[in-house]
């Protein structure tokens, strides 16, 4: 087992940094000029010149590289072109923004997927099981904007239960740290775009949790549960539903780095100031180190993700490491 | 001959469709879009960035839908019925384009993964971990945003990255068809790996790869409607989510609800479809589905 997770781990490092390498090359290739991505083209010749210098674009692409490498390891990532903050210092709250929002959604999604897909097989070809199928289906092929739009046009502007956007009443203070998810007004923020991602991604743990239900229920140990005499509910919670949630959890990590990466969408319509919104803002104006250091950042956390939750499946189901990795 | 095997292949997929309540619904509604995709530059009553003046003469700014404008108007006076009709067009072409390109793409680094197996599949599965680990919105806002809006690139900025889930299921299917008596018994017969790999793997994992073009097209269909909403979208041709991206920086969000509902139903019926036929395919490649 020990052996297979450090393997993942090298796996791990070695996706960042290939990721990171792709990344270089894109900025690179892009036509005109490419040193526009580290200094501003509003800036006249000479400083041009002298932060090209300075940063080391005069220098043949193999060194620039090994810069690029080495800046992003000692977190130097250079400064916004907009705001000429340091790239490092915008980043450091946003992607706490993100972090939050995304737990929370997908927290949401994962145990009322898991819940509605236990009920559903349970009492399968009932009217809550096609309902729910088809709505998930539904929910599924409606973009988060439209829900989310959807959501603050019924919620916010007509019933006005809702803030329409931001992470907190303007005027009031939030506390840093984790002392904000206590906040109310912060919680009271958060509600509508944790839903309305969660709404996005629900069909896939509930469909898999309900496949997986059927899947089990047909096993020996159920029916000796059921021979047994224990109630219903004892078999389908207690006996069934414990290993049928395998699956889900498999693909629990493809998801989050799937809603990671779509999470750009709902922080735009709810302007919930995390990593998305900024990755939209960057590239509309064109601030590349912004941009760059969203992309790796999200992307290192979608990676990192995924190995967290390939070491914990290798204890929940050992036979994984014995046969030699996921198949 | 030939046209045979093609004519036994399309009775098939019809009696797939055919035997699925949703799958149908989704053929239906899927045949609809395709028509009006196909004659949209005939049927779109106004030029799509054509500013209109009612009868009396005055701009017509946010008309709620009437029987001179079916859909209403937009803030700039543009008939909301000829854009969504043109943005059809473009959006299928997207979908379909990057739909079709990305599940050639991912059925062949699929099928020569699993059949292979060894070095080759180590190499192709560990780019796939590495396109994994790409988040699809911000790389396609990234690419857009570097190389131009231009619907080509957003195009090649989908089939980057949609391929890989059908990569991966793929390839686990072939690895389970390889171990199979038939694919043994063609080897000993002396058949060429590609004719084994194209002529008798391939045909078994039919209903699959269907599946992951229905699911392909869909998820390029939301790609580009998320990346047109933020606005990184081709300006010379609209799609649904580009109309929507209207909506959204003309600040009418509150009031025009009819320039809203339109786009997102059309977005919602179009991937629902998709969906639904995918899952008519997925209880064809996956029987025990049915039976429950």
């Amino acid at each position: 087992m020990q052996e297979f997770i450090i393997r993942r781990i090298i796996y791990t490092v070695f996706t960042i940094f290939a990721v990171a390498t792709i990344l270089f090359c894109i900025f690179r290739i892009m036509p005109g000029d490419p040193t526009a991505q580290v200094i501003s083209p509003a800036l006249d010749e000479a400083s041009q010149a002298r932060l090209k210098e300075a940063f080391g674009l005069d220098k043949p692409l193999y060194i620039q590289y090994g810069l690029y490498l080495k800046g992003l390891v000692t977190l130097e990532w250079g400064r916004s072109f907009t705001t000429s903050k340091p790239v490092f210092e915008i980043l450091k709250y946003r992607f706490w923004n993100t972090v939050f929002l995304m737990g929370a959604a997908m927290s949401f999604t994962l145990i009322l997927g898991t819940a509605l897909g236990m009920i559903m097989a349970w009492k399968r070809g009932g009217p809550l099981d096609v309902s729910a199928t088809v709505s998930a289906l539904v929910l599924q092929s409606a973009p988060p904007f439209v829900t989310g739009i959807l959501f603050l046009m019924i919620l916010s502007y007509k019933l006005d239960f809702f803030p329409t956007g931001g992470m907190n009443t303007p005027g009031e203070r939030l506390p840093g740290g984790i002392a904000m998810l206590f906040n109310t007004d912060f919680l009271h923020h958060l509600v509508l775009p944790a839903v309305t991602t969660a709404f996005y991604y629900l069909a896939t743990p509930m469909l898999i949790m309900r496949d997986s239900m059927l899947e089990v229920t047909g096993s020996d140990y159920i029916e000796l549960a059921q021979a047994k005499g224990l109630s219903p509910r004892t078999v389908m919670i207690k006996h069934a539903a414990r290993n049928a949630l395998l699956p889900v959890f498999t693909v629990s990590s493809v998801l989050i780095g799937f809603a990671l990466g779509g999470q750009v969408i709902v922080e735009q319509v709810f302007s919930w100031p995390g990593m998305g919104l900024l990755m939209v803002e960057a590239a509309s104006a064109h601030d590349y180190p912004v941009a760059q250091a969203t992309f790796l950042l999200l992307a290192t956390l979608i990676i990192v993700l995924n190995l967290l939750a390939d070491i914990t499946y290798c204890y929940l189901d050992p036979r994984i490491s014995v046969s030699g990795g996921k198949q | 001959m030939k046209f045979s095997i093609v004519k036994d292949f399309l009775v098939a997929q019809y009696k797939i469709i055919r035997g699925n309540r949703f799958g149908m619904f989704g053929a239906v509604i899927l045949l609809f879009f395709g028509v009006i995709a196909l004659l949209a530059p005939y049927i779109a009553p106004y030029e799509l960035w054509e500013s209109l003046r009612d009868s009396s003469g005055k701009l017509a700014i946010l008309r709620h839908p009437s029987l001179e404008f079916p859909l209403g108007t937009t803030a700039m006076g543009r008939d909301l019925l000829s854009q969504l009709i043109l943005a059809t067009r473009t959006t299928v072409l997207i979908g379909l384009t990057s739909g079709l390109v990305s599940i050639l793409i991912g059925a062949n680094i699929g099928l020569l993964s699993g059949y292979y197996g060894g070095k080759l599949d180590e190499v192709f599965m560990r780019f796939t971990d590495i396109v994994y680990g790409m988040p699809f919105l911000p790389f396609l806002i990234v690419l857009i945003s570097l190389f131009g809006r231009n619907i080509w690139f957003v195009i090649i900025a989908i089939c980057c990255i949609i391929w890989r889930t059908s990569a991966r299921v793929i390839r686990a299917q072939v690895m389970s068809i390889r171990q199979r008596q038939y694919i043994q018994a063609a080897k000993a017969r002396g058949c060429s790996n590609f004719r084994i790999i194209y002529g008798h793997i391939m045909p078994n994992i039919l209903p699959l790869l269907l599946l992951y073009t229905a699911f392909n097209i869909a998820w390029s269909v939301l790609a580009e409607a998320g990346a047109s909403f933020l606005g990184f979208s081709d300006p010379n041709n609209i799609t649904w989510g580009g109309m929507l991206y209207n909506l959204w920086i003309s600040g009418k969000i509150r009031t025009a609800w009819w320039w809203f509902a339109t786009p997102s139903i059309c977005i919602i019926l179009l991937v629902s479809a998709l969906v639904f036929i995918s899952r008519a395919y997925e209880e064809v490649a996956n029987p025990r589905l049915k039976q429950r």
